[in-house]
């Protein structure tokens, strides 16, 4: 069993070819390395308080640039909408609009009948969801693909046939196989996530050094213990390298898993609102979405450092 | 040392996947329950009508369309009728993707236009029309740039149109009838809005396409060589209908009654009253009461008791529906047509018999 191992994690050499991702000689001298790296900058009060300084110009500039294009027309306002008209947007999103006659009252929540935070709720839980699957799927998938040969022999063509399939392309059939509701939605979310986690379980396993699997071995670890104390550990900065990729796929599958019944849904909303040329709206959406993936992504980072505090030291 | 490095981040993992687990398990209760409150409170106009026999929920499939199923949507006609039925509305984004939710046996009611009807009914999709939403008019139609002057300068050109839609099949229809072969037109695959950016861009000469892109078109430099008001005196209407599935419909009848008697006084409001349907409609779609009226005047609503004759679905429909699948399996858009009886069966003329 134990030997069966070893050879599968440190074999061929060609196959380490294709993992540039943590060559031997780097991995000696991680010092040198890591002084290049920001997350590796001093991080003193003063130095924090730059960076933020630095971040909050670039968006002011951002959004200066962009009244002053449409200020001017510099480009045509059917392509750009104003600033104005998006904050316009915003405040309706949030608030209950009253018109109508008194036969024909007209009571309306938000945008299509839903306030902004009720669309982003119902997107972040298909969202949450489908991560929650592709991890509990993807990291198991992922640990015997890169341990059990025949298993890696079997799958892993699969593997890259989905991960190269446009979602578009297969979301009518899970339409027809788990309806309209979330199921199907959160079917394809999850099968967007799938490959990265999958995949960066596989490429931290092969990137763990031989001798180390052979050090351990020498000790007396069993399989299960090798991959108890050896491999799960090393793996771990991969995982989280993957797990920013997933909620990165996740999110850029949103919009398409919400072309069909997708109200509530920050998505959903974005596309009715393509489709009735309402571009403010979109850009609006747009916000929401990328502030989210911002959001996400810092939460995955600080997670990250709080768990692998050995990272680029191992 | 190794032990703790291990144990943390694993503990740590877990806790992270059991709080995903409780947030999204929360979250999608308690939207369910926040929705549910909404249709029990509405009163009923006419206490009297409690009798029927109804489930629980209903979901119906709506569309981005401005014609009187949003009026009943927004004005609650429905809740109001079955005051015990949660009503459940999903927005659908075309025909093709109601036919695949009634296929999923997921919607109870839904909108598509008559050219997915034709293809539905020709798979044997379990579903029949009972209700006509509109009448295509001048709403969809060709327009193109000013130096093209017939349908049969078309040849060569790029024409851009939405795939499987009523547009799709109107343009194959005019093409058909100046005996220009489609073939030799460059036809695209667009949705609207792209098909106007496209037209912006300069990249087509002309595009079969509804409100509100057709208006930005027109505004834009572009001239209607066809309108499907024109094709419809041909006899190659197009309509925007409204199906049932058929299992829903055989348990329950009087809903369906009643959803057409709903949809009846929208096509009345409609008519008599286009300016208040103007801003209902257009709080719906998030467009100006104006645009919102403009685009109602390119269609035609027909009232139940005249949808019960044999101008429509009394009789016209099912040969409309079977003519359209035939001309779409000479198109190669279809494999196969149906029998005969599958659109006179496809058709129930019954419940707007029963509301007019």
């Amino acid at each position: 069993m134990a030997n069966e191992q070893a050879d599968e994690v440190t074999s061929p050499a060609s196959e380490r070819t294709t993992q540039p991702a943590a060559p031997p000689a780097e991995r000696r001298t991680p010092r040198r390395r890591a002084s290049l790296l920001i997350d590796d900058l001093p991080t003193d009060r003063g130095s924090k308080l730059r960076r933020l300084g630095l971040r909050l110009v670039s968006i002011a500039i951002f959004f200066v640039a962009w009244w002053v294009v449409t200020r001017f027309e510099l480009i045509d306002p059917k392509f750009i909408p104003k600033p104005g008209l998006v904050w316009d947007r915003f405040q309706q999103s949030i608030h209950t609009e009253t018109k109508g006659t008194a036969d024909f009252p007209i009571v309306k929540d938000g945008i299509q009948n839903y306030f902004l935070w009720q669309h982003w709720w119902a997107s972040m839980q298909r969202l949450l969801w489908g991560l929650l699957w592709s991890v509990v799927i993807g990291v198991p998938f992922g640990l015997l693909l890169s341990t059990v040969r025949w298993f890696r022999l079997l799958f892993e063509p699969y593997l890259d046939f989905l991960r190269a399939l446009p979602p578009l392309a297969y979301f009518s059939l899970l339409i027809l196989w788990f309806g309209i509701g979330d199921t199907s939605k959160i079917w394809l979310l999850f099968l967007a996530g799938l490959a990265p986690i999958a995949l960066s379980i596989v490429s931290g396993t092969r990137g763990i050094p031989r001798d180390r699997v052979l050090a351990a071995q020498a000790l007396g670890a069993s399989r299960l213990q090798t991959i108890r104390h050896l491999v799960l550990p090393s793996v771990l900065p991969d995982f989280f390298n993957g797990l920013r990729l997933a909620v990165g796929f996740i999110l850029t599958t949103i919009v398409a898993a919400e072309t069909t019944a997708g109200l509530p849904g920050i998505g959903g909303l974005a596309w009715v609102s393509k489709k009735t040329g309402n571009g403010d709206t979109v850009i609006l959406c747009i916000f929401v979405i990328g502030a989210t993936a911002l959001v996400l992504d810092g939460l995955v980072k600080a997670l990250d450092r709080k768990l692998v505090p050995w990272r680029g030291r191992g | 040392m190794t032990t703790n490095r291990l144990r943390r981040p694993l503990a740590a993992v877990a806790v992270f996947v059991a709080l995903t687990a409780l947030v999204a398990g929360c979250g999608s209760s308690d939207s369910d329950g926040g929705k549910a409150s909404d249709t029990t409170t509405k009163d009923a106009s006419g206490g009297a009508t409690k009798a029927i026999d109804a489930p629980d929920k209903i979901t119906i499939a709506y569309q981005a369309i401005p014609n009187g199923d949003l009026i009943v949507k927004q004005q609650k006609l429905l809740e109001k009728a079955l005051p015990d039925t949660k009503i459940d509305w999903k927005l659908f984004d075309s025909g093709g993707a109601v036919n695949e939710a009634v296929t999923s046996g997921d919607i109870d009611f839904g909108l598509a236009g008559s050219s997915p009807v034709s293809r539905g009914l020709s798979q044997a999709i379990p579903y029949k029309v009972v209700w006509i939403h509109d009448v295509i008019g001048d709403a969809e139609s060709l327009a193109v740039r000013s130096d093209i002057t017939s349908i049969k300068d078309l040849v060569g050109k790029t024409i851009a149109t939405p795939f499987a839609s009523t547009a799709h099949y109107s343009l194959l229809a005019a093409l058909n009838d100046a005996g220009v072969d489609p073939t030799k037109v460059n036809i695209i695959d667009s949705e609207p809005d792209d098909i106007y950016a496209a037209w912006s861009a300069g990249d087509i000469d002309g595009a079969y396409v509804w409100n509100p892109n057709l208006a930005k078109i027109k505004a834009d430099g572009g001239k209607v060589l066809i309108t499907s008001a024109e094709l419809a005196e041909k006899g190659d209407t197009t309509y925007d209908l409204g199906v049932v599935a058929t299992k829903f419909a055989d348990q329950y009848p009087d809903v369906v009654n009643a959803w057409v008697k709903a949809q009846d006084k929208a096509v009345k409001l409609l008519n008599d009253d286009p300016d208040t349907a103007a801003e209902i409609i257009g709080a719906e779609l998030e467009i100006d009461t104006k645009d919102a009226k403009d685009q109602i005047g390119d269609l035609i609503f027909v009232s139940a008791k005249d949808q019960a004759g044999t101008d429509y679905l009394g009789g016209a429909l099912a040969t409309n529906l079977e003519k359209a699948a035939k001309f779409n399996q000479e198109q190669g858009e279809i494999e196969k047509v149906a029998d005969a009886k599958a659109y006179v069966d496809g058709v129930d003329a019954g419940p707007a018999k029963a509301a007019g």
